[in-house]
């Protein structure tokens, strides 16, 4: 056995890979290396495109945001002008009337 | 993890090159599809080559991914309805490459005819001088199966051999025999 096992041992060795391997692998693996450049480049290109638009996002939700905290702030001081307006408006009509009912307590007094 | 070994792509497809593509072409029978492999197994070696520790490493590395590689091919042209050794008689015969013997070449021709299984266990067995323990971490089979494949393998290329070798021996016989009775 051992003898047909030194026979195999000896058809088995490695035969030499042929030149054109080392050679397209060298030439596949610049243009991998290329295409990873590119890649990168593009990569690179995309975030800022993106860094871009969430900054413009961000600015124009920014001014957004202001201007609704304004409009708020607006809003309210309109409505508490308001409010003071029907209060006096009512404090008038209070005098107005008390002093109605103090005329009429005044008129109906038996003499 | 961290290793000083600093791996150098050129040096090791010059020093791996020739086993890479020999695993590649006995296991599938394909030059053209040996080379393939080669290639695609030495770019993805590109791709990892920082978690590359050591050239052992490296080489265990290189073993296990062209034989994986290998088997996924034959699969792939098992399922395509290929015969790769039929078609690697006609297109690209290991014949056509000049081997040590005549017995070298017919071993090689009986190997091819083995199961998958078997052959790529007695490949690494006596191409690359593998041990069986070496062999199942490689293929990531377990020892016993790996045993029992180099055991069957061994048994059915021998009987194979001398089957093929008998005939031959008749064959010639017969191709005297034959050249006397004319010379009568």
């Amino acid at each position: 056995m051992e003898e047909f096992e030194q026979e195999l041992r000896q058809s088995l060795e490695r035969r030499p890979a042929p030149p054109s391997l080392k050679r397209n692998l060298m030439a596949l693996r610049r243009q991998h290396a290329r295409s990873r450049q590119h890649f990168e480049w593009q990569k690179l290109a995309a975030a800022l495109v993106m860094a871009a638009v969430l900054g413009t996002a961000a600015l124009w939700g920014g001014h957004a945001w202001e201007q609704r905290i304004s409009q708020q702030k607006e809003e309210q001081r309109q409505g508490e002008a308001a409010r003071q307006q029907v209060l006096i408006a009512l404090r008038l009509t209070s005098h107005a009337l008390n002093h109605m009912n103090q005329q009429l307590a005044a008129h109906n007094q038996p003499d | 993890m961290t290793h000083d070994w600093q791996p150098d792509f050129e040096q090791l497809v010059d020093e791996h090159q020739s086993m890479v593509f020999s695993l590649a072409w006995r296991m599938t029978g394909d030059r053209g599809l040996a080379e393939e492999i080669a290639q695609d197994v030495f770019l993805e070696m590109d791709r990892h080559l920082a978690k590359l520790e050591s050239p052992a490493h490296a080489c265990f590395w290189l073993r296990r991914v062209t034989m994986s590689r290998s088997t996924d091919a034959l699969r792939r042209r098992r399922v395509r309805g290929v015969d790769l050794w039929v078609e690697m008689k006609e297109q690209h015969g290991l014949a056509l490459e000049p081997a040590p013997s005549p017995l070298s070449n017919r071993l090689e021709e009986i190997l091819a005819s083995l199961p998958e299984a078997q052959r790529s266990a007695l490949i690494l067995r006596y191409q690359e001088d593998l041990t069986p323990d070496e062999i199942a971490v490689t293929i990531g089979a377990p020892l016993a199966t790996v045993k029992s494949n180099l055991q069957r393998g061994l048994k059915l290329l021998r009987a194979r051999a001398s089957n093929q070798l008998q005939e031959f021996v008749r064959s010639r016989n017969f191709a005297g025999e034959a050249q006397s009775d004319g010379r009568v």
